[in-house]
């Protein structure tokens, strides 16, 4: 992949809204995620490119996306962007996921104060949030012990089951 | 009059007043292990809880607010919903018991309708652990013998109000332990089809041709048809149907 093939790609991903991309192929291994992931967005190459060969779970265009770049590669490797650490971080964290869909809360009551903010200690049984659903307030528990770093979810919006709510770091 | 039942009601706080019976309930559990059907009551709440942040008016002495400690650990949190059908229909039981059966239903999700008007309010506060419920905290207000609310109540009612006499509050308070512990125990028993069919047979405007309004201020007429899983309010209408959650529809009551 030479430097013109990266900026064309670079281009296309940034007109996407991927909430997450990976793709790997022997040495080269490629992680987008987009707009809806907190971080922002971030590229992570490295390896030599061939052709796409996973478009996983992710949103709106993944098709154009894998006919678009894939050139014969024999360009020399690309240098692991800076933002691949924060990737690599994020997976020793451990999710706390919402069990049901409904609106998510981080404090009991409008003028009280947050249960948990990020930096605070979480252990097994304390309330991080309510997940309200058609007026049943639903206080959901931590499972794990460790140190929340990332609070997804803003005050008073829909979450769906499964989504992630805060990352723990359980070693913090 | 006794309390007829197994666990609910067995145990029984009554308070002259408390800011809040949910609340009450809450510390209860925080700082102790409170029996399966423990009951809360008091005579006066004057913070009394309704939705997120909204708050709940009862006269002194008048009717009855009250919650129930229940720990419903066979529930999977996909199923919290089940629970809501539990309690409406042991509340809708109760204030038939008392009112011409037929008028009394239950306006989704929770609300309890005699008529077109609203006498009862349920707030349900649930602990979810693990995938599943852990603690639940029922708190009901109940109109019994108040025979006049404020002017910013949409559409109240009470016992009183229905059928012109006068209860006392902890007599409705036994039926309601009864009810209860009834449907409770079915929902336990995993009698869940049974409750979803008696749920829909008392919901209020059930297959009517209703108003709703949407929160963008549009008008449409249609008709519930169900409830989903979750607890979405199922509604028909021309040519197609939709699920709701309570804030993106308003059921236009005529009352």
């Amino acid at each position: 992949m030479d430097a013109k093939d990266l900026q064309e790609l670079l281009k296309l991903i940034s007109r996407l809204e991927f909430s997450e991309f990976s793709m790997r192929e022997g040495d080269f291994r490629l992680t987008v995620r987009g707009k809806h992931y907190n971080q922002g967005q971030q590229v992570v190459l490295s390896g030599v490119p061939t052709q796409v060969t996973t478009a996983p779970s992710a949103v709106p265009a993944a098709a154009p996306f894998a006919a678009a770049p894939a050139p014969a590669a024999t360009a020399p490797a690309v240098t692991p962007a800076a933002t691949a650490t924060a990737a690599s971080d994020d997976s020793r964290y451990v999710a706390i996921k919402s069990p049901i869909v409904g609106t998510f809360y981080r404090s009991p009551g409008p003028d009280k104060p947050v249960f948990v903010k990020v930096g605070d200690k979480v252990s097994p049984g304390m309330v991080v949030c309510i997940v309200e659903a058609m007026k049943l307030f639903n206080e959901i528990e931590a499972d794990i012990t460790g140190t929340v770093v990332k609070a997804l979810i803003e005050d008073g919006s829909p979450v769906e089951y499964d989504q992630v709510l805060y990352l723990i770091d359980p070693k913090g | 009059m006794p309390i007829n039942t197994l666990f609910v009601g067995k145990v029984l706080l009554a308070f002259e007043e408390l800011p809040s019976t949910n609340a009450y309930a809450q510390e209860l559990l925080a700082t102790s292990k409170p029996i399966e059907g423990t009951v809360i009551t008091a005579v006066q709440q004057p913070a009394g809880r309704g939705q997120h942040g909204s708050s709940w008016e009862s006269e002194a002495g008048k009717n009855l607010t009250c919650s129930f400690i229940l720990h419903p650990g066979f529930l999977p949190a996909a199923q919290h919903f089940a629970l809501n059908k539990a309690v409406s229909l042991a509340v809708r039981d109760t204030v038939a018991h008392f009112c011409n059966d037929h008028v009394v239903k239950i306006k989704w999700p929770n609300d309890i309708y005699i008529g077109d008007a609203k006498t009862c309010g349920i707030l349900i506060q649930n602990t979810l652990q693990r995938g599943a419920l852990g603690t639940s905290i029922v708190g009901i207000g109940l109109n019994v013998n108040q025979a006049s609310f404020s002017d910013w109540i949409p559409n109240p009612t009470s016992l009183l109000m229905a059928n012109g006499l006068e209860n006392d509050p902890m007599v409705v308070l036994a039926h309601l332990c009864q009810n209860l512990e009834a449907r409770y125990l079915k929902l336990k028993a995993g009698k869940q089809t049974e409750m979803d069919q008696t749920y829909l047979q008392q919901l209020y405007r059930f297959q009517e041709i209703s108003i709703f309004q949407r929160p963008n201020g549009e008008i449409l007429a249609g008709k519930i048809i169900g409830v989903d899983p979750i607890g979405k309010l199922m509604v028909q209408f021309d040519e197609w149907t939709e699920s709701f959650d309570l804030k993106e529809i308003k059921l236009v009551v005529s009352g």
